[in-house]
């Protein structure tokens, strides 16, 4: 048996890194407030508008960002680990198009408020998760990563054939879906946050009580029986929370492709293929990813910004390619 | 050997076509009756109905057929050189990245070339990227389809990038690009698509023998007495050459590169790739969903790019979902 490294040396680096993340994103913007007077304005001090900047529009966003980064992060690991699929990720499953397709019909028919967007979302990355649940439960589905993957990537397309209708419907809403639908962090108020918290501390205590079942189950079925656990339900579980975080993470920032697959990605090259440890990576790794993209889509094109969905697909695309170049598919 | 079924097959599918097309110029916001629209392609209708007829509805009727048979046609050759039903055009990301390149023309960055020339430029770099990731196994097994995958969300993304940085008028402009819509071709492209199906389907008739003997093995292929390398570089060059310029003309429209191929397969003759056929039923498909993009909701009009995904997903879904023995891959 291969003893086990330990976790330590990667989980602080990985939150020492986070911490300056987090730093560069209350410091670095799009906007003319120089970094100086940022840092000052951290400290408690600093011009009224560097305060304002920092506090009231940059706060929000990051505490928004590190959230959907833990979401989509954890989201990712849980999905692979059920469906032994590498590549099975919200994004690319559908979940999140699922989720983003419920919020335009929401906005369409008018729902402004945080906590009905939050529940819709929810609600579409359930009906999203049905095709991860259908897909695991046909015959030969399991051992074929790639036509789950391109199932997904067709159910996506569909949603977003949808979508675009609906935007086709109605001016006033397709410009509030398309400004949604590429995703972002930036503007979004606090109440979404204030929405959103309980559903993604929900999905947390599921996560920790589904993780030994689920490091169970990677034993294959019958040992996992054997060992006491019911498959059936800890399906049902995983499922509940994935839907949970996604549609949380979608409501914070719209569907955001990628991260799922990206955080996982990474954090299984240290943790090694243990799902709990790997949970306990996706942690900080989660937030750092989603920030990380946040901050270069602020610098990349200042003053403008860049649409933090398409940043994500950008550095997730070339991870996707990355693990199909790797000679085998790596099983989970 | 007179081959009476593929004979039969496309006579049945040209008169569909044929129907089709008359229909889709008689209906619309101004409604025509087929006769009177046969006698204003003959030039003998009275000037309304002649402008109707000849100018709003021809043009864009001819766009949508060229561009569905280029497609079909550019699909079923990928599918038979990978030997695989899955690979198509638009599944490995050939359609997004011809359109990255058109919008990229359309709102000037970059080259300042036509959207046709960008479209097969974006087609080939993208053909030759999966063909890179894919390595040694070539347009066979998993890898070439999801490295697709990859190639088609960088290519979506890079649009989204442009649309979000220029001016608003411009991102207008290209906008029928980013959903497939039969709104936005230059009669330039059109011709150019023309030109190219022409000489495309010709080249192909010349070496459809060699492209029959490709659904057996490699090794029985040879025996034949088929250039396999050959007929491949062709192939392959035939299938971006007509993605791309179709593209430049109706943005994509990927699912008719799978839906028309699966539809001539199962009605042709078995054992010989069904090309022409496959010309004929996408051209049709096109036109219908083109036809029911403009009356289904009208005044309001779907881009024919949102009707062929919502028909053809679900379908692409459950071949997908279908339990099988074998796998598709």
């Amino acid at each position: 048996m291969i003893a086990s490294r330990s976790l330590f040396p990667p989980f602080f680096a990985a939150g020492f890194l986070l911490l300056l993340i987090v730093l560069a994103s209350l410091v670095y913007g799009a906007g003319p407030v120089p970094v100086s007077d940022a840092f000052a304005a951290i400290a408690g001090g600093g011009t009224g508008e560097a305060r304002f900047v920092v506090t009231e529009l940059r706060l929000p966003r990051t505490v928004l960002g590190l959230l959907t980064g833990l979401a989509l992060g954890l989201a990712g690991a849980l999905l692979q680990s059920m469906t032994r699929n590498p590549l099975a990720e919200p994004g690319l499953l559908g979940v999140s198009a699922g989720s983003g397709f419920a919020v335009a019909v929401a906005i369409l028919f008018g729902a402004t408020t945080a906590t009905l967007t939050t529940v819709v979302a929810q609600l579409g990355a359930l009906a999203g998760c049905a095709l991860v649940i259908a897909a695991t439960r046909v015959q030969g589905l399991g051992n074929d990563p790639v036509r789950l993957v391109l199932a997904g990537a067709t159910l996506t397309g569909l949603l977003l054939a949808l979508t675009s209708m609906l935007m086709l419907m109605d001016q006033r809403a397709a410009d509030e879906i398309r400004f949604w639908i590429t995703g972002s962090i930036a503007g979004k108020s606090l109440a979404m946050l204030q929405a959103t918290l309980p559903s993604i501390a929900i999905g947390l205590v599921l996560i920790v009580l589904a993780a030994r079942p689920l490091a169970a189950m990677a034993l294959g079925e019958k040992a996992a029986v054997g060992l006491g656990h019911h498959p059936g339900r800890i399906r049902f579980l995983i499922t509940v929370t994935v839907a949970l975080l996604v549609g949380s993470a979608t409501a914070l920032a719209g569907p955001l492709i990628f991260v799922g697959l990206v955080v996982p990605f990474i954090a299984r090259a240290f943790s090694g293929p243990d799902i709990r440890r790997t949970l306990w990576l996706c942690v900080p790794i989660g937030p750092a990813v989603v920030l990380g993209a946040d901050v270069i889509s602020r610098l990349i094109a200042a003053p403008a910004e860049l649409p933090l969905g398409v940043v994500t697909a950008l550095i997730g695309a070339p991870v996707l390619l990355a693990i199909v170049r790797a000679g085998r598919m790596p099983s989970l | 050997m007179p081959d009476t079924r593929t004979a039969l097959v496309n006579l049945v599918l040209l008169l569909l076509l044929v129907a089709v097309v008359l229909s889709s110029l008689s209906m619309g916001t101004v409604q025509v009756s087929p006769l009177d629209a046969v006698k204003a392609l003959a030039g003998k209708a009275d000037p309304m109905t002649d402008f109707v007829v000849n100018e709003l509805r021809l043009s864009r009727i001819l766009a949508g057929l060229l561009s569905g048979a280029a497609l079909a046609m550019a699909g079923c050759l990928m599918q038979t050189l990978a030997r695989n039903r899955l690979a198509t055009p638009g599944i490995i990301g050939i359609d997004n990245a011809a359109t990255a390149f058109a919008v990229a023309s359309v709102v000037g960055v970059g080259l300042a070339l036509a959207p046709s020339a960008m479209a097969l430029a974006g087609a080939a770099a993208a053909t030759a990227l999966a063909f890179g990731l894919a390595g040694a196994n070539g347009t066979r097994g998993y890898r070439f389809i999801v490295a697709g995958i990859g190639i088609g969300a960088i290519a979506g993304a890079v649009t989204q990038v442009m649309l979000s940085r220029v001016a608003i008028d411009a991102a207008n402009a290209a906008y029928p690009w980013t959903v497939g819509s039969l709104n936005a071709r230059s009669e330039q492209s059109v011709q150019v698509l023309a030109i190219g199906l022409v000489a495309g389907y010709l080249i192909l008739l010349a070496i459809s023998r060699a492209l029959n003997t490709l659904q057996f093995s490699d090794a029985v292929a040879i025996a034949l007495g088929t250039r396999l390398k050959l007929t491949r570089i062709l192939g392959l060059a035939l299938s971006v050459l007509l993605t791309g310029l179709a593209v430049s003309v109706c943005g994509p429209v990927g699912l008719i590169a799978l839906l028309a191929p699966e539809f001539a397969r199962t009605v042709s003759r078995p054992g010989k790739v069904p090309l022409t056929a496959s010309a004929l039923a996408g051209a049709s498909f096109m036109v219908i969903a083109d036809l029911l993009g403009r009356t289904l909701f009208s005044p309001l009009e779907i881009p024919v790019g949102i009707i062929t995904a919502i028909v053809g997903s679900p379908y692409l879904l459950w071949i997908l979902l279908k339990p099988s023995k074998r796998s598709l891959t």
